[in-house]
């Protein structure tokens, strides 16, 4: 099993495909309600996804997902070979054309193509099987498949899926092709090893940045410092660059080669103008105007069950707490690139992207070509982590292209990544409750005062609620007597987008964390509590009790320690994480271990699953030791990792993780790690030290390094 | 002109004498497999081994490279076989696998001075900035290499 190369021939087209090596291709829909697989056909715009088994033996599988490290090219690809009854070595995986590809996001690559996926494998495998009976003349029922063979059990005479392909492809499609009981799976629920791995050991694995054309040139971008800002005339061409290019709110530096062109930008003398009212662009105006929204509001109502203010006013005790998150930055590893290639006629872009289509979009908008000009080939990406649904980077490449008409590969320098991201949006969130004389929360309200995603995408609904602010305050699992929800819309004009886990990231720490000040308040054990409040759910049940007894929850704490735990629900998975932490020095904190329980369903593959909850913990360490994105004078005053400082090897702690297989439907993986981590370790921080965080970063202003 | 030595192979290039090895890796020479991450030194996914001891190409320039033997990931092993590799995979260690290169050649250089490190060895010499998550597989991997 392997990867295909990313190159321009990648993407294979149907008709190139059957020229070159004859065979079966299945195009197929991933979404759920269209699972008819079509035979030898582009049957519109719901295909999602190939199959391709060539009369040279090869099988494919083409996936409109972008891997970016989350596994998506196994986790689909397991699911195809699992019903066409190859073995996982044998599969092949690659990216579809960009048209036909859907945006990497929101946790639900797996978890809503499974089922397509499968009934695709399965139509291709009775599609090879009615092949084989026509050609020995027997009925297809005393034909079986396996290992890439169909075999006749009279005669045990076999016939390899590479021989059967042509013929194959003549055959029906079939409408609803038996899919293998789960009791009999071979590759789902199994590690199989991903595809992707060995390129990324020797160097060989594309990326966007790793993208090389003949005579190709070498850009990096300088935006306006402040955002919103934009470029007063085109600045002279610096020493050592070949051209400079406007882009409206930045210029393009062009050289000969990176080291060139990022030379030449430090000489570029650029004039900006700055939009009125930049100067509230300070993290201090915009916390203090937090606080006034969250007293004052406007406000909108995302929630509201029962009698909210009849709990409070016959309440025995009440809670008010306000908690605070900071802006957060991207800082995939890789930072944005794209690459293109304009001559007039036609266009190649070649871009680490979670949203291939959304290029194939901009594309068509700044070029005026038409889409079969243009060429889109997702390459590898170096981190996603959301950043990488925007086109910001892919729009500025087209211009640049559009202008040299000569290939050029486009760099955001680290310095312009973390200055000009579309950051996590900041929060001011006040939880209120109301408890009765023994304890029980009769009564919850929580209003978030932050920034829109969506609002700065178009017009919010009607309910003027942004769903995704919201996330991770509505819709709890916790048996409140009643509850208010509201969402009060932040006027910050920081650009924000979305960050891995996104509300959830911000309302997974708000909720966790008061559940956990009430908890200690009201002299009842954190699990004891969420234990009472989740009586009515007992798979969120099952996921907090494997948490505390893989953290040991109820076993005595070495000393110097302490331990935390919260539970959050996010994109249809419930993950709980207790975390195990000292505080060898003031100023620090150390995470000893995180256990984990995850359920998300079913775990396709247990190992990509493990990975995705110990990488979702680090990143999630990360954000709430170090990560802030301070605003001030209209700018982001967050140059590189050497102050925005992330987890290194020596404060990675070992994360255990169990896995609950559910058989609730699929719930993503890629995000839900990342949310109950910081609560956690603030949950865990306030038992040994009796100091309660709720503003995050835990330690602001943390460096790592010069620059 | 400067001539340096990549992976056993002599390479003349002509470029400014400050230009960061990492630069002429990927750009002149087309070894992408060495990564940009931050310019400044700190996240080390640029990683090289300069006579076998670990070297930030983003910032050791090109003029500095002379004389010296510089082993990229592309020089790790022709084939994916160094014991290093087998391990990463066997550990199914890579997520987005960008830091990668920089991971294993700063392992490879940890594990010529300590052939069996501990943890906390592998901490204290392990600078590199995995996002992803990655540093317990990493561990698992050395300790899996160790072992043969």
């Amino acid at each position: 099993m392997s990867t295909l190369e990313i190159t321009k021939g990648t993407v294979v087209n149907r008709r190139q495909f059957l020229a070159t090596t004859g065979g079966l291709l299945l195009a197929f829909s991933f979404e759920d309600n269209h699972h008819a697989a079509e035979a030898q056909g582009l049957p519109g715009t719901q295909v999602t996804g190939f199959v391709r088994i060539g009369a040279d033996e090869s099988i494919t599988v083409l996936v409109g997902g972008g891997e970016m490290g989350q596994g998506i090219y196994s986790g689909l690809a397991q699911g195809v070979a699992e019903e066409l009854m190859v073995d996982w070595e044998t599969v092949q995986v690659g990216p579809v054309a960009a048209g036909l590809s859907w945006l990497s996001g929101g946790s639900t690559g797996i978890r809503r193509r499974l089922t397509s996926m499968r009934t695709a494998g399965a139509a291709a495998r009775e599609m090879l099987i009615a092949a084989a009976a026509e050609q020995w003349g027997v009925l297809p029922s005393v034909c079986s498949a396996a290992h890439g063979m169909v075999t006749n059990s009279i005669t045990s005479e076999t016939l390899s899926y590479g021989s059967l392909a042509v013929r194959a492809a003549a055959m029906p499609v079939p409408s609803a092709p038996p899919l293998v009981p789960s009791s009999a799976f071979r590759i789902i629920g199994t590690s199989v090893a991903r595809p992707d791995l060995p390129s990324k050991t020797d160097g060989s694995a594309i990326f966007g940045l790793d993208v090389m054309l003949p005579d190709m040139l070498f850009a990096v971008v300088k935006h306006c410092p402040v955002f919103g800002g934009t470029l007063r005339s085109t600045p002279p061409r610096p020493p050592g660059a070949t051209h400079v290019v406007p882009l409206g709110n930045a210029v393009a530096v062009v050289a000969t080669n990176t080291w060139q062109a990022m030379e030449a930008a430090r000489k570029l003398e650029a004039r900006w103008n700055f939009p009125a009212g930049y100067l509230n662009i300070d993290s201090a105006v915009i916390r203090s105007q937090a606080q006034n929204l969250i007293v004052n509001g406007p406000a909108v109502v995302a929630e509201s069950r029962g009698d909210v203010a009849g709990a409070f006013a016959g309440a025995a005790s009440t809670f008010q707490r306000n908690y605070y998150v900071p802006y957060l930055a991207h800082c995939c590893m890789e930072v944005l690139s794209a690459t293109v290639h304009y001559d007039g006629e036609t266009c190649d872009i070649y871009a680490p992207t979670q949203a291939p289509n959304a290029v194939l979009g901009a594309a068509k908008a700044v070029t005026g070509l038409p889409a079969d000009k243009i060429n889109v080939v997702p390459t590898f990406m170096g981190g996603g982590l959301g950043r990488k649904f925007e086109v910001d980077y892919i729009t500025q490449a087209l211009k640049i292209g559009m202008a040299l008409r000569k290939p050029v590969k486009l760099m955001w320098p680290r310095p312009e990544d973390m200055q000009h991201d579309q950051y996590r949006p900041m929060a001011l969130v006040r939880v209120r409750a109301a408890m009765d004389a023994s304890g029980n929360i009769t009564g919850w309200a929580a209003r978030t005062a932050t920034p829109s995603i969506l609002g700065q995408r178009g017009p919010l609904p009607p309910s003027g609620v942004d769903s995704q602010a919201v996330e991770g305050l509505v819709n709890l699992s916790y048996g409140f007597g009643s509850r208010l929800i509201e969402f009060a819309r932040h006027p910050a004009l920081v650009p924000v987008g979305f960050w891995r886990s996104v509300g959830a990231s911000i309302n997974g720490f708000v909720t966790e964390s008061a559940i956990d000040e009430i908890a200690l308040a009201t002299g009842a054990d954190p699990v004891v509590l969420r234990r009472r409040l989740l009586a009515a759910d007992p798979r969120s049940l099952a996921v907090l009790n494997a948490a505390a007894e893989l953290g040991e929850w109820f076993s005595p704490v070495p000393p110097g320690r302490a331990r935390g735990i919260a539970l959050v629900w996010s994109f249809g998975s419930i993950v709980a994480e207790v975390a195990e932490i000292s505080v060898p020095v003031a100023g620090t904190i150390k995470v000893h271990r995180v256990s984990c329980a995850v359920d998300c369903g079913m775990a396709i593959n247990p190992n990509s699953v493990e990975a995705q909850m110990q990488g979702g913990i680090t990143h999630g360490l990360s954000a709430a030791l170090w990560g802030e994105v301070p605003m001030k004078a209209g700018r982001a005053t967050t140059r590189n990792f050497s102050n925005y400082r992330v987890l290194q090897m020596r404060e990675s702690p070992q994360v255990d993780v169990r896995i609950i297989n559910s058989g609730a439907p699929l719930g993503g993986i890629g995000e839900p790690g990342v949310p109950p981590i910081a609560p956690a370790l603030a949950n865990a921080y306030a038992r040994l030290t009796g100091r309660r965080v709720r503003s995050l970063p835990f330690f602001p202003g943390a460096t790592m390094g010069d620059d | 002109m400067y001539r340096i030595n990549i992976n056993g192979q002599d390479h003349d290039v002509d470029v400014d004498g400050e230009t960061p090895l990492l630069w002429v890796l990927r750009d002149i020479l087309g070894l992408t497999g060495t990564k940009y991450g931050c310019g400044i030194k700190v996240c080390a996914a640029c990683t090289v081994l300069v006579n076998g001891e670990p070297e930030k190409s983003c910032g050791f320039s090109v003029a500095e490279a002379v004389g010296t033997s510089v082993t990229t990931i592309e020089g790790l092993s022709p084939d994916r076989s160094h014991v290093l590799q087998q391990a990463w995979i066997a550990e199914q260690v890579p997520q987005c696998g960008f830091c990668q290169s920089g991971m294993l050649l700063a392992a490879s250089a940890l594990m010529t001075e300590y052939p069996n490190p501990s943890d906390s060895r592998i901490n204290d010499k392990m600078d590199n900035i995995c996002v992803c998550g990655t540093y317990q597989r990493i561990r698992a991997a050395i300790h899996r290499a160790a072992e043969g």
